[in-house]
């Protein structure tokens, strides 16, 4: 009998999530500096090194990281799993990640094999570690719903898309770039961004929207078979990227049409969501519809200028749908955790999880961030727009880390000072 | 009849509808909102004490487990009376704000849980107690709460 998804260390230890969601915002910052001090042409060609490395650090160092935090949390919750010793492969994978990310990106800009190396090694074994534990954990569930699907494809998309990067990045210490290169990068890019975080996003969303704004549940048919239809298409872009790349705009016009009624139906959700509030995750989930829309759109039709716009697409795809989802998730999540932990530990006079967020703080985060979006875009036809937006964009930053870390530290001050001690929570606790 | 797993899963949805008219009425008023609190409050705790008079108890005879799952839902039950009695009292203050906080944190707490309960204590408490499935629904059905 399985029952390690109820058992009373259920939850698992704040730190495993927390570690990852303190990171993301210094990956953020780090970005937003490294294109402070680029040129604004450079940043139009997607094979730069600095845009390959400014890719890197928002896709690693934020999203992945934000990604993997959240699902060492979410796991036991959505699906009843449980992650093995996730304290441990939390810390351990997180310090191999952080050490591989950084090498990279040092390796990059400096060509140097030997940080290239160490990145290799850091960034392998810190993927391959939680990415294998997160799997193992997903043999124990009993219930396989929607959401316990969408989580397992993404997976599997992660597993694929770190060993194809690991490809990619061998051949940068080897400096052997085989004919296969830009192939496996194109396939790498598009499962990353669609397979691993685009069905991850789809998958939470199913339960996240009926849940936590009560809005319409999913209709059986998205649930059933918008993973499984993206998927194909996926393979599709794999196939045709080998072996017919003329044909490339057929799976790119499957993958966006799928994943553009899945974002639409989310808008037309939350509009007939009962929950009165609007808060600034559902400003976040607005605006991550509106730039998945017009991302996609370009994508698609960016075909017919050469690609010349797929930094562009890339802005508002990779920052505007994913790094705005993600935002709004840790809004929601962080402020959830630190109550939960501490009234599981017998502290009931602790501030409501509305409470432990300045609003007007977030408001001005969201306000910051969606400014450097929208100058990103611009900066690519008036670059002198560009520094501005970084410096946006790096405060915008700055202020997130500082809205995510106050709950962060009520619940240290708490842990230190332990104001009311409730005997009774710790007697049913027993 | 409806098995465990289908009479408490329904019993959830009823409580869920009940705060969702709840929270949609104190944004207009917060004297009809306090009623809905209370017949909220109320489905809840009936909904609590089908599972820790009648299911819990049943399920704990059969598997002998006493300190797992079911000590963590009793754990949250009690998470959730104090946030309940904090969201009335928001109410009778009259202080909105306040009262949405605790809303807030309380629909999380309560949607996690439910979850856990639906996607796993009840399918285990339905294969385990199957055979007297129906007596037991028919206890928590006929219960009197304190």
């Amino acid at each position: 009998m399985e029952l390690n998804g109820l058992s009373i260390d259920q939850a698992p230890p704040i730190s495993a999530p927390l570690r990852f969601f303190l990171t993301a915002p210094l990956f953020g910052v780090l970005a937003g500096i490294l294109i402070f001090f680029s040129d604004a042409t450079t940043l139009m060609s997607r094979f730069s090194t600095e845009s390959i490395v400014i890719t890197h650090v928002i896709t690693i160092g934020f999203l992945g990281f934000v990604m993997l935090g959240a699902m060492t949390q979410m796991l036991p919750v959505l699906a009843g799993a449980k992650i093995p010793k996730v304290k441990s492969i939390a810390s351990i994978s997180h310090i191999f990640l952080v050490l591989g990310s950084v090498f990279m990106f040092f390796g990059f800009y400096q060509s140097n094999a030997f940080y290239n190396s160490i990145a290799f090694f850091g960034l392998g074994s810190g993927f391959l570690l939680i990415l294998g534990a997160i799997a193992i954990s997903l043999k124990s569930v009993i219930h396989f719903n929607a959401t316990v699907k969408g989580i397992s494809v993404s997976i599997f998309f992660a597993f694929s898309i770190v060993l194809m990067g690991l490809y990619l990045l061998f051949s940068y210490i080897t400096q052997e770039i085989s004919a296969m290169h830009h192939i496996v990068a194109n396939i790498h890019s598009v499962w990353a961004i669609f397979g691993f975080a685009g069905i991850l996003i789809i998958g939470v969303s199913f339960q996240v929207l009926p849940m936590f704004y009560v809005a319409p549940h999913f209709k059986d048919f998205c649930l059933d078979r918008v993973i499984p239809i993206i998927s194909v298409g996926l393979f599709a872009w794999l196939g045709v990227n080998i072996f017919t790349p003329e044909y490339a705009y057929i799976a790119k016009a499957w993958v966006a049409l799928f994943f553009w009624a899945f974002t639409t139906t989310v808008w037309l959700k939350l509009s007939r969501r009962r929950r009165p509030i609007t808060d600034i995750t559902i400003w976040y989930w607005r605006s991550s519809s509106i730039f998945f829309t017009l991302g996609l759109f370009s994508w698609v039709f960016g075909e017919y200028f050469n690609n010349e716009y797929i930094v562009i697409v890339s802005i508002l795809i990779g920052a505007g749908f994913i790094l705005s989802t993600m935002i709004g998730m840790l809004y929601k999540i962080i402020p959830f955790l630190v109550w939960f932990h501490l009234n599981a530990k017998g502290y009931m006079s602790i501030p409501t999880m509305n409470e432990m967020i300045n609003k007007n703080v977030s408001k001005l985060q969201f306000i910051l961030f969606i400014a450097s979006l929208l100058g990103f875009i611009v900066s690519f036809f008036v670059p002198e727009l560009l520094k501005a937006s970084a410096i946006s964009f790096i405060l915008s930053m700055i202020v997130l880390e500082y809205n995510i870390i106050m709950p962060v530290l009520l619940y240290k001050k708490t842990l230190q000072t332990k104001p009311d001690f409730d005997m009774n929570m710790m007697q049913v606790a027993n | 009849m409806s098995t465990i797993k289908e009479f408490l899963t329904q019993d959830h949805r009823r409580c869920d509808e009940l705060f969702a008219q709840m929270e949609e009425t104190a944004v207009t008023s917060l004297d009809d909102a306090k009623v809905l609190c209370r017949e909220f409050i109320d489905a809840s705790e009936r909904h609590f004490q089908m599972e820790e008079k009648v299911m819990f108890l049943e399920f704990e005879a059969k598997t002998g487990m006493t300190q797992g799952p079911t000590q963590m839902m009793r754990m949250e039950h009690t998470q959730m009376r104090a946030l309940m009695q904090d969201m009335l009292r928001a109410l009778e203050a009259g202080n909105k704000d306040k009262f949405f906080g605790f809303s807030e944190t309380l629909m999380i707490l309560l949607q996690q849980h439910n979850m856990k309960e639906e996607q796993m204590l009840y399918t285990m408490a339905q294969q385990h107690l199957s055979a007297e499935s129906d007596r037991i629904v028919d206890m928590m059905d006929s219960i009197i709460v304190d």
